[in-house]
Formats: C-alpha cells, sequence, structure tokens
C-alpha cells in the first residue's frame, strides 16, 4: 500500500498516488505531495490548485486537461488558461498532477 | 474527420449505473474533441430534474457532472418533450427540448448512435 | 441515414419498442431478438409503415408465428441488415 508520511499523519494513497480519502487534504499534505514530484508549490500553482477544488465542489468531477484550461481560462483569463502556462506549471500533465496535488481523484476521463 | 456521435439516455438516475456511463462516455468523447450529443429521453429526464440529492443514496451528485458538459465542449443536449410530459416535468434549461420528429432527424445526423 | 434498430426486451414489459417507433424514420428499419421476438404479438408494431425483422432462432424457440409485415432472418442475414443500415442503435 502507498503511504504518504506529513508530520505525524500517515495518509493512504491509491496506486496512481492519489489520497484515497479526499478529506485528508491540507496545505501541508499538498506540499508533501508536491515534495514526492519534486515540485515546490508557488503562489502560481496555488491558484490553480484552489481553482481546481472549486471545480471540483461545483460540479462533483476532477476535469480532464480540455475542460481545465477552459475554466482556468474562464475564471483567471486566458494568459493562465491555456496550456503552455498550466504544463509549465505541472511538469506537462496539468489535469493529472495538479489534481494530485489538489487532492481530487484521478480524472476518470482522462486517458 | 472523427464520427460524431448521439448518446440516448433512458433511464432514471439512482438505480443502476446506465444514467452514470452514459455521461462517462460522453465527457470521455468530449475530452478527446469528438462532435457528440447528448439526449435524454424515457425515464432518462428525470436526471434533469432540480435539486435532487444524490447523498440521501450515498451517490456522486449526477447533476452537477451534468452542469459541467459546457466545459467538456458538449453544447448538444437535447430532451425528449414527450418524456418530460408524460412526466410532468418542465423542459431543463440545461438542454433543448425536441418533439418526436425532430427527434428522428437528429438520428440521421449522427454516425453513430449509443442507446444506454 | 438509415438507422437499424436492435431491441431484445418484450415490448409488454418495457417502453423501448414504443419509444423507438416514436422516432424512427422512413429509412429505419426495427431487428427483433431475445424477448424482443413478442414483439411480433404486438399490435403497436402493425401498420406503422416501418420494416420489422425478427431473428429466427428467437421466434422459433417461442413459437412465434410469422406475420406478413415482418421477414425473418438467420445469423448471417442479422449480419447483413448491419452492413446495409447506416448505423445501428441497440436499446440496452
Amino acid at each position: 500500500m502507498n503511504t504518504l508520511t506529513v508530520g505525524a499523519r500517515c495518509l493512504e494513497l491509491d496506486k496512481d498516488g492519489y489520497l484515497v480519502d479526499l478529506n485528508d487534504w491540507s496545505v501541508d499534505v499538498a506540499n508533501a505531495l508536491a515534495a514526492a514530484e519534486g515540485l515546490a508549490l508557488t503562489p502560481a500553482h496555488w491558484e490553480i490548485l484552489e481553482l481546481l477544488r472549486g471545480f471540483y465542489a461545483e460540479f462533483q468531477l476532477s476535469p480532464a486537461t480540455r475542460p481545465l484550461i477552459k475554466y482556468t481560462a474562464l475564471k483567471l483569463g486566458p494568459e493562465k488558461g491555456n496550456s503552455l502556462h498550466l504544463n509549465k506549471l505541472f511538469n506537462g500533465t496539468p489535469a493529472k498532477l495538479a489534481a494530485k496535488l489538489a487532492g481530487l481523484p484521478r480524472p476518470t476521463n482522462c486517458l | 474527420m472523427s464520427k460524431s456521435l448521439l448518446v440516448i439516455s433512458r433511464q432514471a438516475p439512482w438505480s443502476g449505473p446506465s444514467a452514470r456511463e452514459a455521461l462517462d462516455i460522453v465527457l470521455a468523447g468530449g475530452a478527446f474533441d469528438l462532435p457528440i450529443g447528448l439526449l435524454f429521453m424515457d425515464d432518462g429526464v428525470f436526471q434533469l430534474a432540480s435539486d435532487q440529492n444524490a447523498r440521501a443514496v450515498q451517490q456522486k451528485d449526477l447533476g452537477a457532472n451534468l452542469q459541467a458538459l459546457e466545459l467538456f465542449g458538449i453544447d448538444d443536449v437535447f430532451a425528449c418533450n414527450h418524456s418530460l410530459e408524460v412526466r410532468g416535468l418542465n423542459a431543463p434549461a440545461s438542454a433543448q427540448g425536441l418533439g418526436s420528429d425532430a427527434i428522428a432527424h437528429l438520428l440521421d445526423r449522427y454516425d453513430q448512435v449509443i442507446t444506454l | 441515414m438509415s438507422t437499424l434498430h436492435v431491441l431484445s426486451h418484450s415490448p409488454f414489459t418495457d417502453s423501448r419498442l414504443d419509444s423507438c417507433l416514436r422516432i424512427c424514420g422512413a429509412e429505419d428499419a426495427i431487428l427483433l431478438c431475445g424477448d424482443g421476438a413478442y414483439g411480433l404479438q404486438n399490435a403497436a408494431l402493425q401498420g406503422k409503415g416501418v420494416k420489422v425483422f425478427v431473428l429466427a432462432e428467437d421466434s422459433q424457440a417461442r413459437n412465434l408465428p410469422l406475420p406478413d409485415w415482418a421477414d425473418s432472418v438467420d445469423y448471417p442475414g442479422f449480419v447483413q441488415l448491419c452492413v446495409d443500415y447506416d448505423k445501428v442503435n441497440t436499446w440496452l
């Protein structure tokens, strides 16, 4: 079983490294998940993670890449809602990696 | 040019997996930029009823998912007028109501049809 | 564009046939198989002007007489129909 240790807590991850229990998520957990991916979260990252959590709260699903770009453009403007910006922030796989760091399930429609 | 697909969703939302599966096909198709249409008919129109409570039956909120269709590039969402009428439902804002003849023409417009 | 509608549920317990007939286009046809073959006993199909086929083994198994408004096909005939029509819509 995959686990992630954050402070004194030991959290369960699925085989792809996503949180099993979405309620386990916190800012510290996001930082630990990012560190495991070799990523240091900046305000530009956080902006997208918060957006994703908003998306999930509204639609109850994790977006695939195209809807993520569309939603980001809608909420933050086209200079952030484009594949270049999102790919740069999230190692080329924004839908999968950003969902993981935001504590959402793996996007089901993103093969 | 990819083939266009019409998905006909005709099962009620909470009693089985069909409604969810129809939506998953549509969302996956949208993610791949397929020209895709979604038609609710028969008990499928119950998916469009407002203020349902998925948590009461420990399920995911299909209604919330349906609101994401536009972001997934699915603009062609239809509902069968006859099915709505006999169930006492009003035409929802999120789907375009169609009569039976219009639905027959709709089938003609798509290369493939999946009915769940 | 023509559609072959495939129905495998009894029309006496299920609304698929009614719904199918409501949206059937002039070029379309219906293939009855499984319990859908009981559609041969259903007045709804008569005089609709829509082409009706039934899978022979399913009508034979149920001892359903073939009315003059329907045609019987075997499995190779079923496959040929799927090729002849532009698309197949299976009412799952």
